[in-house]
C-alpha cells in the first residue's frame, strides 16, 4: 500500500510528456471545465459589457420602468383552493402565526371569484383582469356544437399536417401545432412591455407558454406525453376486466421464473399508422422475502421496497424512424404478494428534454430541471383519479402531492433569489388537490368516509394549511418592505357530498330526450335524441340549450331562448334534495347579463350554482344521464368548490394594507399594474385596490 | 495479403489509432466504474444550470455574477468528481504510456547517421580513464570529447548495419553496456542507462540500473523523435493519441451511457 503510494505520487510529481495525458477521463474534465468556465466568461462579459447600452435602450424607450413603482417587487403566492373560514378558523386556534401577522399588518379578506368557480376561469380572469367572455375559459371543458362533443377549453394541440410516407411509415413532416384558446393578455405581458421582469410558476392555463419580457413555466393544463390530462398506469397481475372511469389504465404483468414483466404505454405512434400506443418495457424481480423489488427500466435500475415511491424515471418511447418521446414517470410497488402491482404516474413531459414547449423561454424548464433534478410537468400533477380508483391509498396520494410540492418549493425560492425586482408568482396546487381528497375528514358524516373510524381519520387539510403557513413564513424571511406579498386563492371550498346529475332533472322534467326504449344514457349524450332535446349539461356548471342555428341539431327557436333560460332558472333554482330536504340548487345564472366581451357567445347558456354539499354528478359532467338525480358522492374527491361562486370565494393576504371592502380576483391584474406604475389598459374589468399605508408616489 | 494486412497494422500510425480506441474504451470503462456517476451528473446538471441562469437573467447583473461564482465552484466540485476516479486509473494508464512511448516516442539511429553517446561520471578523476569498446558495427567518427564541467564524455558514433548492438564502457576497471538500435524498424529504445534514480528510470530507461558502485551515473544516446505523418503534418504520437482517445472515449460514452 505504501508502495502504491508512492507510485501515485511520483506519478502526479513528475510529470512528463508519456505521462501528461493520462486518458479521455482527465481530457473531458478538462475540457468540459474550461469549456464551462469560458462560455460562462463569455456570457458575463456579454452581459457586462451590453449591461449599459440595454439599460440605456430601455431608458429612451420606456424610461424609468420603476420610476413610478410604490414597490420594487411584488410576489403572489397562488394557494389554489384556500379556503377563508377554514383559514380564519386555524388563524384564530393559533395554527397559522404567519398568516396572521399578515392578517394583523396588511390585510385578509374574502376574495370575489368568477363565475363559474373554477380554477382555469378564475386563474384566466386573475391573469388577464377581465371576465371570461374576454378570456374564453368557461370550464376545463368546452363543447362542439357541431357534435356535442367535449374538447379541453384551454389549448388545442394538432400534429404536423404533412407527412411523408415511407412503405410502412409515415414521417410528419413540420411542428406540432399547439393553439392557445385562453384570450387576452396575462398582465406580466403588460409588466414586461414596460421593463419589468416577471418570473412566473405555474399559474393555470399558461400552456402553450407565450413570449414575454420574463421567464414563465406553464402550469394546469399542460398535458401528458399521451396528450391526456394525465393517466396513470396499474401493472398488476390480478386480472380485471373493469375499466378505470377515468384517468387510468390497468396494464398486465406476466411473471416468469421470478422475474415480473410489464409495460408503461406511451403516446400513440407518430410515424406508424394504426400501430397503437408506443411502449416502454420494464422489469422487477422481487427480493428479500417479497417486501422489496429490483427494477430495471430502460438503462435506469433501482430497488423499491413495497409502499415506495421511485425517483423520476426517464421514459424514452421509440417510436422508429429515430422518434423518441421523452418523458419522466414515477414507480410505486404497491404490492409484491400473493399479487404484484406497481402504479406508474402519468408520464409527464420531460422538463430537461421537452418535446412540446412548457415554458418560456424553452430553456427554462430545461435550466429548472438541471438545477434541482426533473419535476412533474403535468397541468394536474397530483394524481387524483388513482386515489378516487382506490389504486392509490391516502399515504401514497399524499407523499406523490407533497412531493410535487416541495419541488414548487424550490423554484419558488430560486425564482424569487433571481426576481429582486419585479414579480414573482407562483401557484400551488397542493392546497386545492389536498382538499379536494381529504374533505370527507373534516365532517362527521361524510358519505366517502362513513366506513372510516373517527380514530383512523387524520387532520389532513389542517396540516395542509400549516404547512402553507410555513412556506409563507420562510418568504417573508426573503423580502422586505419594499417588496409587496400577497396570497392569494381563486376560490374556497365546501363539502362535496351529494352528487346532482343535472341531466337527469332535465329529463325527468322534458328538457332532455333519450332515444326510444332508453331509459338511459352513455357518456357524451349517446343516447340522447337532439331532436326532442331543448337542454343539457356537461362539464361542471355550465347549461346550455340546443339552438336552432347554433347546435347542429339544435331545435329551440332563437326567439324561445330567453323564455327557455326563464323558465330553467325558476325550475331549478331552490331545487330541494328529497333525501335530507335542503336545497341542491341555490342560484342559477343567466350567462349573457354579467358575460361581456367578443367570446361570450362561446358561454353555457345558464351557469348552476349547487348548494353547500352539493356538486354535479360525475356521470352528469360527462353528458351521461341516469335514472336517479340525486345520490351520494362516496369517492374520495369528497371536497369542491364548482358550486354557487358566491358560496366560495377565495382568500386575500397581503404584506401591505389594502383599502377595499369587496376584493375579487379580476382586480388582481389592474391593481399590480397601478402599484408598478403603469396605465391601465382601458378593457380591463377589474379595479385596482388602494393601498392604505404606503401611497404610490405622485398618487 | 496477409502480409501487406499485417505491416499496415504494425505502422505507427496504426497503433496510435488502435491503442487509442482501446485505452478510450478501458478508460471509459473504468471511469464508468470507479466514479460516482450520479454525483457527477448532478454536478453538471448544476453547471449547465447556472450557464443557463446567466443567459436567462442576463438583464440581471447580480444573478450574472452570482451565477458565474456558481460555475467556478461548480467547476471545482465538477473537477475534483472527476479526477477521484481517474487516481485509480493513473497508475496502469500512465505505465502502459510509458512503455508505448519507448516504441512510439523515438526512431533508431539511421544506418551511416552521426549520433552522440554522452557517459555522465560522478566525479572528474573518472572522466580521463573511461574507454570505449564499439561492436564491428558501430565505428567512432571524432575523438571523444571530455566537458570536465558537466562531468561528461561525449563520443560521436556512426552505424553502419541495421541491428541492436551493445556499446561498452569501460572506467576504474568495470565495464558497464548500453544498447543502440540502428536502423528504421519499431525497437523498443532506451534513451539512456541511469545508475539508482528508480523513479527516473522507470519513465525514461527501458534498461536496468548501472551497478550501483559504478562511477557512471548515466549513459545516454541522442535518438531523434519519431514524428507521425498525419496529411504531411508531422506529430508526436502523444498529440494524436490525445485527440484520438478523446474522441473514442466521447463515442464509448455515449454508446455506454456513462458520464464523463
Amino acid at each position: 500500500m505504501k508502495r502504491f503510494r508512492f507510485l501515485l505520487i511520483a506519478i502526479l510529481l513528475f510529470p512528463a510528456l508519456a505521462h501528461a495525458y493520462a486518458g479521455p477521463g482527465a481530457g473531458f474534465a478538462v475540457l468540459s471545465s474550461f469549456w464551462a468556465i469560458f462560455v460562462a466568461f463569455l456570457y458575463s462579459f456579454y452581459a457586462l459589457m451590453t449591461w449599459p447600452f440595454r439599460q440605456l435602450f430601455r431608458f429612451l424607450r420606456r424610461r424609468n420602468a420603476y420610476g413610478k413603482a410604490t414597490f420594487e417587487r411584488a410576489v403572489i403566492l397562488g394557494f389554489d383552493g384556500m379556503d377563508p373560514e377554514l383559514a380564519d378558523r386555524f388563524m384564530k386556534e393559533g395554527r397559522l402565526p404567519n398568516l396572521a401577522k399578515l392578517r394583523d399588518k396588511g390585510t385578509f379578506s374574502k376574495l370575489r371569484t368568477t363565475f363559474p368557480a373554477i380554477s382555469p376561469v378564475a386563474w384566466s380572469t386573475f391573469m388577464t383582469g377581465v371576465n371570461p367572455g374576454k378570456h374564453n375559459i368557461y370550464d376545463f371543458l368546452a363543447r362542439d356544437t357541431n357534435n356535442y362533443l367535449p374538447y379541453l377549453s384551454s389549448a388545442e394541440i394538432r400534429g404536423p399536417k404533412r407527412h411523408i410516407k415511407i412503405g410502412k411509415y409515415s414521417i410528419p413532416f413540420g411542428k406540432t401545432e399547439i393553439k392557445a384558446m385562453r384570450k387576452g393578455t396575462p398582465f406580466w405581458h403588460w409588466l414586461g412591455n414596460a421593463g419589468i421582469f416577471s418570473s412566473v410558476i405555474r399559474v393555470p392555463v399558461t400552456f402553450p407558454p407565450e413570449k414575454f419580457q420574463g421567464v414563465l413555466l406553464s402550469g394546469m393544463c399542460v398535458p401528458d406525453l399521451k396528450g391526456s390530462q394525465g393517466t396513470f398506469c396499474l401493472c398488476t397481475t390480478r386480472m380485471s376486466s373493469d375499466k378505470f372511469r377515468e384517468g387510468g389504465v390497468r396494464v398486465p404483468v406476466e411473471r416468469s421464473n421470478g422475474v415480473c414483466r410489464s409495460y408503461v404505454p406511451g403516446p400513440d405512434n407518430p410515424v406508424k399508422e394504426n400501430a397503437g400506443e408506443v411502449r416502454m418495457d420494464f422489469e422487477l424481480k422481487p427480493e428479500a422475502g417479497s417486501k422489496q423489488a429490483r427494477f430495471t427500466v430502460g438503462s435506469e435500475k433501482f430497488t423499491l421496497k413495497v409502499g415506495e415511491y421511485s425517483e423520476w424515471i426517464t421514459a424514452e418511447f421509440k417510436a422508429g424512424m429515430g422518434f423518441t418521446a421523452h418523458g419522466i414517470c414515477r414507480f410505486y410497488l404497491k404490492e409484491l404478494s400473493p399479487e404484484v402491482e406497481v402504479y406508474v404516474t402519468p408520464v409527464n413531459i420531460d422538463p430537461g428534454h421537452p418535446d412540446l414547449p412548457i415554458s418560456h423561454p424553452v430553456t427554462y424548464s430545461i435550466y429548472l430541471a438541471k438545477l434541482f433534478g426533473p419535476y412533474a410537468t403535468l397541468g394536474l400533477a397530483e394524481d387524483t383519479w388513482a386515489l378516487n380508483e382506490h389504486v392509490l391509498d391516502d399515504d401514497a396520494f399524499l407523499a406523490q402531492a407533497y412531493g410535487n410540492h416541495e419541488d414548487r418549493e424550490r423554484m419558488l425560492f430560486d425564482a424569487l433569489d433571481k426576481t429582486k425586482q419585479g414579480l414573482c408568482t407562483c401557484v400551488f396546487d397542493t392546497t386545492d388537490r389536498i382538499q379536494h381528497m381529504f374533505w370527507r375528514y373534516l365532517e362527521e358524516d361524510h358519505p366517502a368516509a362513513r366506513d372510516v373510524p373517527k380514530s383512523e381519520r387524520r387532520e389532513v387539510i389542517q396540516d395542509l394549511y400549516q404547512r402553507m403557513d410555513r412556506l409563507i413564513g420562510r418568504v417573508m424571511e426573503k423580502i422586505d418592505d419594499d417588496t409587496l406579498l400577497m396570497v392569494i386563492s381563486d376560490h374556497g371550498f365546501k363539502s362535496f357530498a351529494r352528487c346532482m346529475n343535472l341531466n337527469a332533472w332535465l329529463h325527468q322534467n322534458g328538457y332532455l330526450a333519450l332515444k326510444e326504449g332508453k331509459t338511459e344514457s352513455g357518456d357524451w349524450f349517446e343516447d340522447v335524441d337532439w331532436s326532442r332535446t331543448r337542454a343539457y349539461t356537461m362539464g361542471l356548471n355550465g347549461l346550455y340549450l340546443n339552438i336552432k342555428g347554433r347546435e347542429k341539431q339544435g331545435i329551440v327557436d332563437p326567439a324561445d331562448v330567453d323564455r327557455l333560460k326563464d323558465e330553467l332558472r325558476e325550475k331549478l333554482n331552490g331545487l330541494v334534495d328529497p333525501a335530507s330536504g335542503t336545497v341542491g340548487v341555490t342560484g342559477v345564472f343567466v350567462t349573457d347579463e354579467f358575460y361581456r366581451g367578443p367570446y361570450a357567445e362561446n358561454a353555457p347558456d345558464l351557469l348552476v350554482g349547487y348548494g353547500a354539499g352539493y356538486r354535479a354528478s360525475w356521470d352528469s359532467v360527462m353528458g351521461k344521464v341516469t335514472s336517479q338525480i340525486f345520490e351520494d358522492n362516496i369517492k374520495a374527491w369528497s371536497g369542491d368548490h364548482c358550486i354557487d361562486p358566491r358560496l366560495v370565494p377565495g382568500v386575500l393576504f397581503s404584506s401591505h394594507k389594502f383599502i377595499e371592502e369587496k376584493p375579487a380576483i379580476v382586480d388582481v391584474a389592474p391593481t399590480i399594474l397601478k402599484l408598478f406604475g403603469l396605465a391601465l389598459p382601458a378593457h380591463f374589468d377589474g379595479k385596482p385596490w388602494n393601498l392604505a399605508a404606503k401611497a404610490a408616489p405622485g398618487a | 495479403m496477409a502480409a501487406f494486412s499485417l505491416s499496415w497494422l504494425t505502422s505507427p500510425l496504426s497503433i496510435v489509432i488502435i491503442v487509442s480506441l482501446v485505452i478510450g474504451l478501458v478508460m471509459v470503462v473504468l471511469f464508468g466504474y470507479t466514479s460516482d456517476q450520479k454525483a457527477i451528473g448532478i454536478a453538471k446538471d448544476q453547471l449547465k444550470a447556472h450557464l443557463l441562469a446567466v443567459r436567462l437573467y442576463r438583464d440581471q447583473i447580480p444573478v450574472v455574477m452570482g451565477s458565474y461564482g456558481k460555475i467556478l465552484r461548480g467547476t471545482g466540485r465538477y473537477l475534483k468528481l472527476a479526477f477521484m476516479p481517474l487516481l485509480y486509473v493513473i497508475i496502469p494508464i500512465t505505465l502502459l504510456m510509458v512503455q508505448i512511448d519507448r516504441y512510439l516516442g523515438q526512431t533508431p539511429i539511421p544506418v551511416n547517421a552521426p549520433f552522440l553517446l554522452t557517459v555522465h561520471m560522478n566525479g572528474g578523476d573518472a572522466l580521463n580513464d573511461a574507454t570505449l569498446n564499439l561492436p564491428d558495427e558501430i565505428t567512432t567518427t571524432a575523438p571523444a570529447v571530455h566537458i570536465p564541467a558537466n562531468n561528461d564524455v561525449v563520443w560521436r558514433l556512426v552505424g553502419a548495419k541495421e541491428g541492436k548492438y551493445e556499446v561498452k564502457i569501460a572506467v576504474g576497471g568495470q565495464t558497464v553496456e548500453k544498447t543502440v538500435c540502428v536502423g528504421n524498424d519499431l525497437p523498443r529504445i532506451s534513451t539512456v542507462r541511469l545508475r539508482g534514480q528508480f523513479w527516473s528510470r522507470m519513465f525514461s530507461s527501458a534498461e536496468s540500473a548501472l551497478p550501483q558502485n559504478s562511477p557512471i551515473e548515466s549513459i545516454a544516446i541522442n535518438y531523434p523523435d519519431r514524428d507521425i505523418d498525419i496529411a504531411g503534418y508531422g506529430m508526436n504520437w502523444i498529440w494524436l493519441f490525445f485527440i484520438l482517445s478523446m474522441i473514442a472515449g466521447f463515442i464509448f460514452k455515449e454508446l455506454l451511457g456513462i458520464q464523463i
